[in-house]
């Protein structure tokens, strides 16, 4: 054992000037672009914070954040022109980020999300004006007792935390590194930037602050806990394969690199590879909420401020899903046979679980939260495909179901009464009658969650079990097949009480939006439409971009 | 010394720290359990480098400690707001929202 | 091993010197003691109360604390670029000049925020 151990002091000094032999490193600025360019734009926030009067934050927050999400889509859009969607997609970054097709398509959902929530996060016509002032969902200033004199004083001088955009940004920036990152510890890395400032986002809350800092803390408790498990997966393939670069580690499982003593010791044992794929996979699986992994998700969605769980729901389950592919098709299909059946039993458990546990909420949120987690299992049976249609049709699910589910939290946020959003159910009785236009929008969303045709729902669904029944899980489609009955009727049943039952007396008011929040729903009424009608389009783009650069 | 010894090390307070997390009801006590785990990965990864006689782990080492250090700046931030408001850093007081 | 005898000789050297102060001050000064001497010692500021309630501090530390923890980690990536400064060459200076900014503009924006007042 002592004898294949290198000492890394004696090598060291055995060749003469070892620093000399550092290679410069080289960095793709401009195919880092649109992640720098949100980066950017969140430090610029951070200077706005720092130096301008508070009046003047706001707006130039909203400006620095549109332009900056803007200007990043402009530019993976010119990347994917440029070819680097499929004849030019490598690897950048000396070996940090891939730049191919997957990457390029889940960034642009990602940074598209982002702008849609950005307009969500600075809806200010909902709330009644506190002492004159608009204000938005975000609390007053975020380090205040709830209910304590320094909150009331905060308010009264027209504090807003106008730090959520930079907090937005930081967390965009992450995503979009997520589904792109080439070495584990890129991974690992991405995983924090974004986790952060959502942990923080979730904290702030104007009304129900007890219940926000609730989902905070155990969300991030939760979180921490499932990057450590992450991390410690991360150490154990390191320790298999002696690299982390992806590419690396799939060579060492296939047997074609070049090999080491110590490699030979190592890889001796499929144990460390095992269990470190999996606590790695436990770690994604937890961000993209898969049954046993989905404990925190009903609080946390509840909890959080509604434009951030829209915005999480949507984009945390894009760049999640986005590395779980990665991970899966790039370094671990070398041992398909030995994650292939512990997938199936997640996603039949997730599709199962999530459907059943929605039919018994009372509580919209919570009720899009189950609703979500059964999309996961949905989306996981296209992961577990394994084949180029798997992957295609996983990044159309994605786009679609997070436009809509970005559109239905939007709609949450203006049935409002006197004690803010009214979430409760009962609550939604004959929104229908009383507002035909908000509860017709929130019935296109619902009946895309179902997966109706016509809307993207349905084409989304489609395209997965289509591609997992190719690959040979026909079990796993009949079994999403009758979970997504099951998780129709609860749609169906919001749909019935919206527009067949009596409206409560003293039931809540429907606010009316500004711009702002009126372009986020439409914009999610647009695109589910869109490709449910022509999905054809975004099929062959997603196609398209459905090659992974090893 | 066998540097498989560290790694048992590791894997114990990796095991540590995660029954920690499961079985503490503070907050705070919870959390450090979580930097442990973190701490006993960074153990792994250093022994790796050392089997492999490569520099990679001892690099991600450092960044783990930064991580970790954003992940106690933000985590406190959290607890504290949180036990203000509550006056305790239990976590089954976190249960205004229904299992 | 002979290298190591002067080493040896400072050490005995400045154990000596030390043990003969601490004594020599002990014979020869003057004992006038006062509130301030007999208080715990706290690197030369005011020594701060014991809060009342039982051991619980002002949010104050936990912000300087963490704010500390911050900027202190940054020296991690700060010491292995200066070991390999001249390899690095002119990619590593631009690189960490922005790593440095960057932390520089979370600096400005905790000091315009009043995060680095005590009161």
């Amino acid at each position: 054992m002592t004898g294949t151990i290198h000492s890394l002091w004696t090598t060291a000094a055995d060749s003469a000037t070892p620093l000399d032999k550092i290679p410069t490193p080289k960095i793709e600025y401009a195919q880092l672009s649109p992640v720098l360019i949100v980066f950017g734009a969140a430090v610029l926030g951070i200077l706005v914070e720092a130096l301008l009067p508070r009046r003047s934050r706001y707006i130039a927050q909203l400006g620095v954040s549109v332009t900056g999400l803007a200007a990043a889509f402009a530019a993976i859009v010119a990347l994917a022109a440029d070819g680097y969607a499929s004849a030019k997609s490598h690897i950048a970054a000396m070996g940090a980020v891939a730049v191919d097709g997957p990457a390029l398509f889940l960034q642009g959902t990602i940074v598209l999300v982002a702008l849609v929530a950005a307009f969500t996060f600075a809806e200010r016509r909902l709330d009644p004006l506190a002492h004159g002032r608009r204000v938005d969902s975000f609390a007053a200033q975020g380090s205040t007792v709830p209910g304590s004199e320094q909150e009331k004083r905060a308010v009264r001088a027209g504090f807003t935390t106008t730090e959520v955009f930079p907090l937005l940004l930081f967390a965009v920036g992450g995503m979009m590194i997520f589904p792109a990152a080439n070495d584990l510890l890129t991974l690992f890395v991405s995983l924090e930037v974004f986790s952060l400032p959502l942990y923080l986002l979730c904290a702030l809350a104007r009304r129900h602050r007890l219940l926000s800092q609730e989902a905070a803390v155990k969300y991030f408790l939760l979180g921490a806990f499932s990057s450590a498990i992450l991390l410690f997966g991360v150490a154990l393939l390191y320790g298999y394969a002696g690299t982390i670069s992806y590419g690396g580690i799939a060579d060492v499982i296939s047997g074609t690199a070049k090999m080491t003593p110590a490699l030979a010791n190592t890889t001796a044992n499929d144990s460390l590879l095992l269990i470190g794929g999996a606590m790695v996979v436990v770690g994604l699986l937890f961000k993209v909420a898969a049954v046993p992994f989905h404990m925190w998700t009903p609080d946390v969605y509840q909890g959080a401020p509604t434009p951030v769980t829209g915005f999480m729901a949507a984009a945390t389950k894009v760049a999640a899903f986005g590395a779980l592919l990665r991970l899966l098709y790039v370094v671990l299909p070398g041992i398909r046979w030995d994650w292939r059946p512990v997938m199936w039993g997640v996603a039949i458990a997730t599709m199962v679980i999530g459907a059943i546990i929605a039919v018994t909420q009372t509580d919209v949120k919570r009720l899009l939260a189950y609703s979500s987690i059964a999309h996961a299992g949905f989306i996981l049976a296209g992961v577990i495909a394994l084949s180029p249609d798997g992957v295609s049709s996983v990044l159309f699910y994605l786009a679609a179901y997070s436009f809509v589910t970005l559109g239905a939290f939007a709609v949450v946020t203006l049935v409002r009464d006197a004690g803010g959003e009214a979430t409760h159910l009962s609550r939604w009785a004959g929104l229908g009658r009383r507002s035909p236009l908000v509860a017709a929008v929130f019935a296109v969303f619902l009946l895309a969650f179902a997966g109706i045709p016509l809307t993207s729902g349905f084409a989304g669904k489609f395209a997965v079990f289509k591609a997992a029944a190719q690959g040979g899980a026909v079990p796993l489609v009949i079994i999403g097949v009758i979970s997504s009955a099951i998780a129709a009727f609860f749609y169906i049943r919001v749909i019935v009480l919206m527009f067949f039952s009596e409206p409560q007396p003293g039931g809540p008011s429907v606010a009316v939006p500004s711009a702002l929040t009126s372009t986020a729903i439409a914009a999610g009424v647009a695109v589910t439409l869109a490709l449910g009608v022509a999905p054809q389009y975004f099929l062959d783009l997603a196609g398209k971009a459905s090659v992974f650069v090893r | 010394m066998n540097p498989i010894n560290y790694l048992y090390l590791s894997a114990l307070l990796f095991t540590i720290g995660g029954a920690g997390v499961l079985v503490r009801r503070n907050a705070i006590i919870v959390f450090m359990c979580v930097e442990l785990m973190l701490n006993a990965c960074n153990l792994a990864f250093v022994t790796f480098a050392r089997l492999h006689g490569n520099l990679d782990g001892q690099i991600i080492a450092f960044f783990t400690m930064v991580v970790a250090a954003a992940e106690v700046v933000v985590g406190l931030a959290i607890i504290v707001t949180f036990f203000r408001s509550r006056h305790s850093a239990s976590v089954d007081d976190a249960s205004l929202m229904k299992l | 091993m002979n290298t190591y005898v002067p080493i040896l000789v400072l050490g005995a050297l400045a154990a000596g010197f030390a043990i003969f102060s601490v004594d020599m001050a002990r014979r020869t000064g003057p004992k006038r003691y006062n509130r301030a001497k007999l208080d715990a010692y706290e690197c030369g500021i005011e020594p701060t109360p014991q809060p009342a309630g039982g051991g619980r501090f002002p949010i104050k530390y936990y912000l300087t604390a963490m704010l500390f923890i911050v900027f202190d980690i940054e020296i991690v990536f700060l010491y292995p670029w200066a070991v390999s400064f001249d390899a690095l060459g002119l990619f590593g200076l631009v690189e960490m000049l922005l790593f440095v900014l960057t932390v520089f503009v979370a600096y400005a924006y905790v000091w315009r925020r009043g995060g680095l007042e005590w009161d």
